[in-house]
């Protein structure tokens, strides 16, 4: 079959109202969802699944995808607006977003983060679409080893996201490490300062730390000071994206596409990571390097790339391999497999129309997510101008009922208070919390995936350097500490 | 405060950390089976070498401290707070509020404990409009609730008294 | 606990004001809890059932993901729940009978809980990559002796972990923990990857989550743990190789709620899932999946996973696996 005949075949599936129904619907879920706390990507996709085993297979898929990129999307709504990452993938989008809303430029910043995702949203499906076969061949390189590699090489962003001091980011990260290790031991599945607490044992989750780290110490602050705010501007305003402001962050958009595209079709690293490489990049080559994490348009565009390049790139090894690259995937793998479908290499062969239908409706999802993504900023609005001393409690209201939402637990609420102090210790005493946040997601990463190597290798370190992908971040890794070091031994103002 | 004082200050606590660590907290609570091949496999091993390099941080942050030549106080450092001793009690009033919604979760429901919530923490902000903090109190909560549990079918805690539809 | 009395006190006065306090179960809706992740198998096979279970208890379930510690975080939730019947748990092969069999430390015994049944079975395949040149299990025996042979999981104390020792253990390998290496990943999809990028050797695992590699011949089956051959996998099945004993090597799911469960909630979930069962959608749905459908009465779900956690077991023990500490 020509390309000609599967875009026919493929445009016959889809082309009719409900399909692109399907996937509006699916965006306008999506956003909202992603915009309450709590309430991430892929609990929206995971509530929303039920739903589709009625419907033909090509308006399922469409529809979990409309929901997952506008779940990306919408997270960086109150990331920007209270400091709450919506999901974790935004968390990023907080460094600069949130003091570009204290500023009052929360609807110059929402537009970018809109504008950034669409872009990186459609560079991310043109590259599913023409080097699906080849990227998805590349990541099945990955095991182990690599990954431990290229876990290793990211954790230099924390010098990128440390701000004022070296030395405090490396302690904030080193802490997330450590409270990283808490829960059952991968290999023996023995206790790490689990405390015969059976809630500790699955470890801390992942997003009560993250609304405890940044969005409680707000609330905190506001009860050590109630009126720092008054006579700061703070609405939405006037303030709009330019298309000045987009033209200049255009290049950091389309490297944190591609940082999104990479990882994305990697299986096992997820958009936060992204996010954070996307927007440490972008801080290191950009001129205005000391404005990053005060309020700089071009750290938020970057994030916001970082995060959606993966939204069309995970779907690299799931189409092309069946291999789901994180849990939404997987999911929507699920979905697949209850309307008898398997994808994987002969899904091209045998459903190349679905394969076709799924292109065009992507492509299609990139524009949707622009119109829903307008409409969802004015929207939102009004939280930007609402008394903050009734926003505030309204927050922390927000975020007992989503921290619970996340795996149905009250203890996690108690982790999000805990989490919370210390966050505001933090805050107090200078140490930045993005290098904590960052060293909790990819800490037990680089921990397993060296065990594993080692486990491979019978103990044999020499596996960490097999093949060319592992010298590539070995080198790179080394490049990066290498610069580090040199800058902040030669202007001696960050680290002392 | 200067970064000499905060570095001295980081620095004393992470060495003193990555001491408990070592020799208290990883031989208490990291439990690893005896049949262990080979030690860098083992449970315990990462934990240590995260203390170690705490404690390496530790001794950067106090060599920093003890040679920086400058005291300079940051630029952007609080002075003095206004009302002087109120605002810890502020924060000791909402640690109360915390340990109180914990409390209150399970046997309350998360509705009410909520609404509670709400309104003790805006009356601790001192609001300026209070009877916009208490109907915004008494709405959030239920708005919160039928979409939680109703639109994302969430069981929300619902205690052991008044059980919402 | 003054104020346990207090609320003790109140509850009771509202149950009066209610008026029929103990009217008929169920009178609201019952919260069912799923120890794993939302859109793994246990999820979807959970909330697949749940709308024709609803219908037939007359009542809408609520559906929670609580997960955590292997499905010991969700287990222990309703293990603490009050026994009324408005707690239940989905509980599946991993946290009811691998775990229990495995980790000492764990916060639950099977007899913390009240099984009301099981309704499906999963067959468990193994499964290597084409390109190892591995035709059989003898193949895989041999090569077990050669050494450096790996088996993926979805980490400690799941039915991959137990599963690949048991088949090696079957087949005769005499030590399978010190003679073949198990390499835990995270999650079932990543345990499937391994195999696929040589990461492992091969892997045992429900036939679902393997069905899709096998059909497009990124995996081959080397054989299914069932009397009776699996749909989609040409693999001869462990009777065919004489090892009858694997047939416990399954996975399940059913649904279990507190140890002092009331009889007569008991007998009502019996009834209720008979009835569900029926439901033509959940069974297309569940065969889709790979999943054969069985439902069991309550008696019979208590004896069939006793029976899988005791084989589990004398397994466990001999070999050594059990997890303490």
């Amino acid at each position: 079959m020509s390309l000609m005949d599967s875009l026919a075949a493929g445009f016959s599936l889809v082309g009719n109202f409900e399909a692109f129904f399907m996937l509006f619907i699916g965006l306008v879920v999506g956003v909202v969802a992603g915009a309450i706390p709590g309430l991430s990507a892929t609990m929206a996709v995971a509530l929303t699944l039920p739903f589709t085993f009625s419907m033909t297979p090509i308006n399922a898929i469409l529809l979990l995808l409309g929901v997952y990129k506008g779940g990306i999307f919408g997270g960086s709504i109150p990331a920007i607006l209270i400091k709450t990452p919506g999901t974790p993938a935004s968390s990023a989008t907080i460094l600069d977003g949130h003091p570009m809303a204290e500023r009052g430029e929360a609807g110059r910043a929402l537009g970018m983060a809109l504008y950034a995702s669409c872009t990186a949203d459609a560079v991310s499906n043109l590259a599913l679409i023409l080097f699906a076969g080849w990227l998805a061949s590349f990541a099945l390189n990955f095991g182990p080893p690599e990954f431990f590699a290229l876990i290793l090489f990211s954790l230099t962003i924390i010098a990128g996201v440390s701000g004022e001091s070296l030395l405090r980011g490396a302690l904030s990260a080193l802490a997330g490490l450590l409270l990283a290790t808490i829960g059952l031991d991968l290999v023996y599945g023995t206790n790490r300062f689990t405390f015969g607490d059976p809630n500790m044992m699955g470890g801390l989750n992942f997003i009560a730390v993250l609304i405890g780290l940044f969005a409680i110490p707000e609330i905190i602050a506001m009860a050590w000071n109630p009126v720092a705010h008054l006579g700061r501007t703070r609405a939405l305003g006037k303030s709009r994206c330019s298309f000045a402001d987009y033209a200049k962050s255009f290049k950091s958009i389309i490297r944190g596409s591609m940082i999104g595209v990479f990882l994305g079709s990697i299986p096992g690293i997820g958009a936060a990571p992204s996010a954070f490489l996307s927007y440490s990049e972008a801080r290191r080559t950009s001129k205005n390097k000391a404005n990053f994490g005060k309020g700089e348009i071009e750290g938020v565009a970057a994030s916001e790339a970082g995060n959606n390049g993966v939204a069309g790139a995970t779907l690299i090894p799931l189409l092309a391999l069946g291999v789901p690259g994180d849990v939404i995937t997987a999911i929507i793998i699920g979905a697949f497999m209850v309307h008898g479908l398997q994808p994987g290499p002969m899904m091209f062969v045998l459903n190349v129309d679905i394969i076709y239908g799924l292109f065009i409706g992507l492509i299609v999802s990139s524009v949707f997510l622009l119109v829903v993504g307008s409409v969802a900023i004015r929207g939102f609005k009004f939280v930007a101008d609402g008394p903050k001393r009734i926003l505030m409690p309204g927050v922390l209201v927000l975020c007992i009922y989503g921290v619970f939402a996340v795996n149905n637990n009250i203890f996690d609420v108690g982790v999000m208070f805990v989490m919370g102090w210390v966050g505001y210790i933090m805050m107090r005493n200078r140490i930045p919390a993005a290098p904590f946040l960052i060293a909790f997601i990819l800490g037990p990463l680089l921990e397993d995936n060296f065990r594993q190597s080692m486990l491979m290798s019978g103990s044999d370190p020499s596996i960490l350097f097999r093949g060319p992908i592992t010298w590539f971040f070995w080198v790179l890794t080394a490049i990066t500490v290498f610069a580090i070091t040199r800058s902040t031994l030669r202007k001696r103002v960050p680290l002392s | 405060m200067s970064q000499k004082s905060l570095h001295l200050r980081l620095g004393i606590v992470a060495s003193l950390f990555a001491l408990f660590l070592v020799l208290y907290a990883i031989p208490t609570f990291v439990f690893a089976p005896s049949n262990v091949g080979n030690i860098i496999l083992s449970p315990k091993f990462w934990p240590y070498v995260l203390a170690g390099l705490t404690a390496i941080i530790g001794v950067a942050l106090l060599f920093n401290a003890l040679t920086a030549a400058s005291d300079v106080p940051f630029e952007d450092e609080e002075t003095v707070h206004p009302e002087g001793s109120t605002p810890w009690m502020r924060l000791g009033a909402l640690a109360v509020i915390m340990v109180l919604v914990m409390f209150g979760l399970p046997r309350l429901g998360m509705v009410w404990t909520a609404m509670l919530a709400f309104a003790a923490c805006a009356f601790l902000f001192r609001t300026r409009h209070p009877i916009a903090a208490l109907v915004c109190a008494v709405i959030v909560p239920l708005l919160l609730y039928a979409f939680f549990a109703h639109v994302a079918g969430v069981a929300i805690p619902q205690g052991n008294f008044v059980r919402l539809p | 606990m003054k104020l346990r009395t207090l609320g003790s006190v109140l509850a009771l006065g509202v149950g009066l004001i209610a008026g029929t306090a103990m009217a008929e179960y169920p009178e609201r809706p019952i919260n069912m809890i799923i120890p794993y992740g939302a859109g793994g198998a246990t999820d979807i096979s959970a909330r697949t059932i749940a709308e024709a279970l609803g219908t037939a208890a007359g009542t809408p379930l609520i559906m929670a993901n609580v997960t955590g510690a292997g499905g010991a975080t969700g287990s222990v939730a309703v293990q603490n729940a009050n026994p009324d019947g408005y707690t239940m748990l989905f509980a599946r092969v991993g946290s009811h009978s691998v775990n229990p069999a495995m980790k000492a430390t764990l916060p639950y015994t099977l007899d913390d809980f009240r099984f009301v049944t099981v309704y499906e079975i999963n067959p468990v395949a193994c499964a290597v990559n084409p390109n190892s040149g591995i035709e059989s299990m003898d193949d895989l025996i041999a090569k077990v002796a050669e050494g450096g042979v790996t088996y993926s999981s979805s980490g400690v104390g799941s039915l991959l972990h137990l599963a690949g020792a048991m088949v090696l253990k079957e087949f005769g390998v005499e030590n399978p923990l010190t003679e073949a290496t198990h390499i835990p990943l995270q999650g079932g999809g990543a345990a499937a990857t391994a195999v696929l990028n040589g990461t492992a050797t091969f892997i045992c695992t429900n036939t679902s989550a393997l069905a899709n590699f096998v059909a497009n011949g990124q995996l081959k089956a080397l054989m299914v743990t069932t009397a009776e051959p699996v749909v989609g996998f040409d693999a001869p099945t462990a009777n065919d190789l004489g090892k009858p004993r694997l047939n416990a090597l399954v996975g399940w799911t059913g649904i279990a709620g507190p140890a002092g469960l009331p009889d007569d909630v008991s007998a009502k979930w019996g009834a209720w899932i008979t009835e569900a069962a029926q439901d033509a959608k959940f069974a297309e749905t569940m065969a889709s999946m790979g999943s054969v459908i069985d439902v069991m009465s309550p008696e019979e779900a208590i004896e069939f996973i006793n029976n899988q956690y005791s084989v589990f077991r004398a397994l466990v023990d001999e070999l050594g696996m059990r997890i303490e500490g």
